[in-house]
């Protein structure tokens, strides 16, 4: 009986053991963002379909229920080729709702329909203090922070009063009217809007016509709230990050965990099978450990270099929605997609001097405000007067260049941005959530190869190879060429 | 007991080797870094260039020299060369559907942001209030010439978006605005 007992237990351990391990390993799968959901929700979706009643396409809500994500993911990509594919589900919708077919979306990511589904499924958008997140406040305040932010703080006088609190002291209808049009009110003749612009030096307010009623409601509710959830929300966030590497740690320890009893059992077991599986799984590990290490040596995703200007893509390019091809203008036409010389900044920064939009990672406006600064300073612009100072000697911003490929492969621009229709997204990644850029795809050659293998080329748009296009499909026998059938996986095409 | 304390110290340096943090601030090893293949020995064009004063490796062209294919733009950054160039500047190419589609693809990319999809001064930056007083394009007299002349050297707080666009670009984004001008009356 001892030797069965001695025979059972390592081996229960081991299975358990690997278990733990494989369950902890698919811990980073991430969960939907519901707010961010809606927001795709309604820009991509909401023209065709609605959550509870039937437009163009079917009601989408609780939909992750009814279908698998893979399934929904793919549809969503492309459902004219799932239905090609001859699925039987994708056929029957495509039926039933008079065989109009689905715009694809292929630039959506698997996280951004992942973010959609958990809005459909009625998921409320949860803090990471677990309590639900106020939409009205977070509308709020970014409404304030545009436009009144300028003049106005919470807690002390600016140019205008301090509008913390400020719907303890006014009424919601009175508001509504002074913001939207201060000046009429004052001439009006009434005595709490004159005697505001009697305090304050008579400087008059600017209407804010545009702002709905509902828009100034979130303004107030704001207001009335103060900025105490923000403290929260920024810790909530960097706690988010902590369990990231917190996690990481545990998985780490849980290797090192198994490694050290597959070695205990090595020395203290006499059972000849058992010994030698320890060693083998052992071996296996390790071997697969030091390779993976290997095949990171001069892959550099995630590289992230501190710039000599913080300058923020999110703000640029995501706030205020400047296309990258604005500043990088090279893309197009050259092999290298330049980094902007400082006239293209001046384009803008010639009058805005000072930074009024959010305030992003605890930095405050007066961070924002120095970062355009610098520009000024290495450019020689007085932003007093207005004009670029004379006899200045202009110095180069030594900006970090982020995506370095390596010397000994050949990658053109103009070719993937112009020829071939390729999104900047597609290899840099969401740039416009970047605060800091950080190198987002490993431009390894396995990585190019994967996308030359599956990307089509679009022959009807290419006037220019239209021939050699249809000659090559008829040789090969198919419908659509990839790159690589196009010669785009032969040695010489990147490297000579 | 021994030898378990031993493996177990060998375990925690091998643990240590295999996942040494990566550090995202500097660039991860490279095989044979520093050699020819990797990086260029040549200077590149972005890289520091200890040959030239200011250290710059992309140098401006000589004055006065000419890039092949490119033609000089003859009228002065000036009021009486805004009204000459409305007055006489007239556009090379020809009118036709892909240089009006091609001319929308540009205005998107660098007109849209301020002058709005529509031409109505309605961009993303006008309404966030980053810039104010962007005008609708019905509002304004505007030619091929001046609009052209707009584009190369700018006007007010416009600045020139010459260095973005090449000379049948800009002309291909006169046609778009002259289309959205005429939309919007």
């Amino acid at each position: 009986m001892r030797s069965v007992l001695k025979h059972n237990q390592p081996k229960r351990l081991i299975t358990g053991l690997l278990f733990f391990l494989i369950s902890t390993l698919t811990i980073n799968a991430q969960d939907g963002n519901p707010l961010k959901g809606k927001e795709l929700f309604n820009a991509n979706c909401a023209a065709c379909h609605q959550l509870d009643k039937r437009l163009v396409g079917p009601p989408l809500q609780k939909i992750g229920e009814k279908r698998d994500q893979k399934w929904l993911i793919k549809w969503i990509k492309d459902s004219q080729s799932l239905i090609n594919s001859g699925d039987k589900d994708a056929i029957a919708i495509f039926e039933e709702y008079n065989k109009i077919p689905m715009l694809a979306f292929p630039n959506l990511s698997d996280q951004d329909i992942i973010d959609m589904l958990s809005y459909t499924d009625g998921n409320q958008a949860v803090g990471a203090d677990g309590k639900p997140i106020d939409e009205a406040y977070l509308n709020g305040k970014k409404i304030f922070q545009v436009n009144c932010a300028a003049c106005h703080k919470l807690e002390r006088k600016l140019i205008g009063p301090p509008l913390g609190n400020i719907s303890d002291k006014r009424q919601m209808p009175w508001l509504k009217s002074f913001i939207k049009d201060s000046q009429a009110m004052i001439k009006a003749g009434d005595k709490d809007a004159v005697a505001i612009y009697e305090e304050y030096q008579k400087v008059l307010m600017l209407p804010f016509p545009q702002l709905t009623d509902k828009e100034i409601e979130d303004v107030i509710h704001y207001t009335t709230l103060g900025d105490n959830e923000e403290s929260v929300q920024l810790s909530a966030a960097m706690d988010n990050e902590d369990l990231q590497i917190y996690r990481i740690w545990i998985i780490r320890f849980v290797i090192a965990l198994i490694s050290l009893i597959l070695i205990i059992i090595i020395f203290s077991t006499r059972n000849l099978l058992l010994k030698f599986s320890a060693i083998a799984m052992l071996v296996l590990g390790f071997t697969y450990y030091a390779f993976s290490w290997l095949f990171q040596i001069g892959v550099d995703d995630g590289y992230q270099p501190i710039q000599p200007i913080a300058f923020s893509h999110k703000i640029h390019s995501g706030d205020n929605k400047i296309n990258c091809q604005y500043c990088h203008s090279s893309a197009k036409h050259s092999k290298t997609s330049e980094i902007p010389s400082v006239n293209v900044c001046m384009n803008c920064h010639k009058s805005i001097s000072e930074y009024k939009g959010i305030l992003y990672d605890g930095y405050d406006k007066a961070f924002y405000d120095g970062e355009i600064q610098k520009v000024y300073d290495a450019v020689g612009w007085d932003k007093i007067n207005s004009k670029y100072k004379e006899n200045f000697v202009q110095k180069p911003i030594q900006w970090i260049r982020v995506h370095n490929l390596a010397d000994f492969a050949y990658f053109n621009h103009a070719q993937h941005v112009t020829a071939g229709k390729v999104e900047c997204k597609t290899c840099h990644g969401p740039v416009e959530e970047m605060q800091e850029v950080s190198q987002f795809a490993p431009l390894t050659m396995g990585w190019c190869v994967d996308c030359h293998r599956t990307t089509e080329v679009p022959m009807a748009s290419n006037k220019y190879y239209q021939e050699i296009h249809k000659a090559l499909a008829k040789k090969l026998g198919v419908e659509k060429i990839t790159v690589a059938q196009m010669g785009g996986l032969e040695c010489g095409k990147c490297h000579y | 007991m021994r030898s378990i304390f031993k493996t177990f110290i060998i375990l925690i340096l091998f643990t240590g080797l295999l996942f040494s943090c990566k550090d995202k601030r500097n660039p991860n090893y490279q095989y044979m870094a520093n050699k020819d293949m990797y990086s260029s020995l040549g200077y590149e064009t972005y890289s520091k260039n200890p040959v030239f004063k200011d250290s710059i490796s992309a140098q401006k062209p000589a004055n006065g020299s000419i890039a092949r294919g490119k033609i000089p733009y003859d009228y002065p950054d000036s009021v009486e060369g805004y009204e000459f160039a409305k007055k006489n500047l007239i556009s090379p190419l020809e009118k036709n559907e892909e240089n009006l589609a091609q001319g929308k693809y540009l205005y998107d990319i660098y007109c849209a942001t301020c002058h709005g999809i529509k031409g109505d001064g309605q961009g993303v930056l006008s309404q966030r209030e980053k810039f104010l007083g962007i005008p609708n394009y019905k509002d304004r007299q505007i030619t091929e010439g001046s609009i052209y002349h707009v584009i190369m050297y700018g006007r007010n707080l416009m600045g020139s978006h010459a260095s973005q666009l090449r000379e049948n670009e800009r002309w291909q984004i006169v046609q778009y605005v002259e289309k959205l001008k005429s939309e919007l009356q």
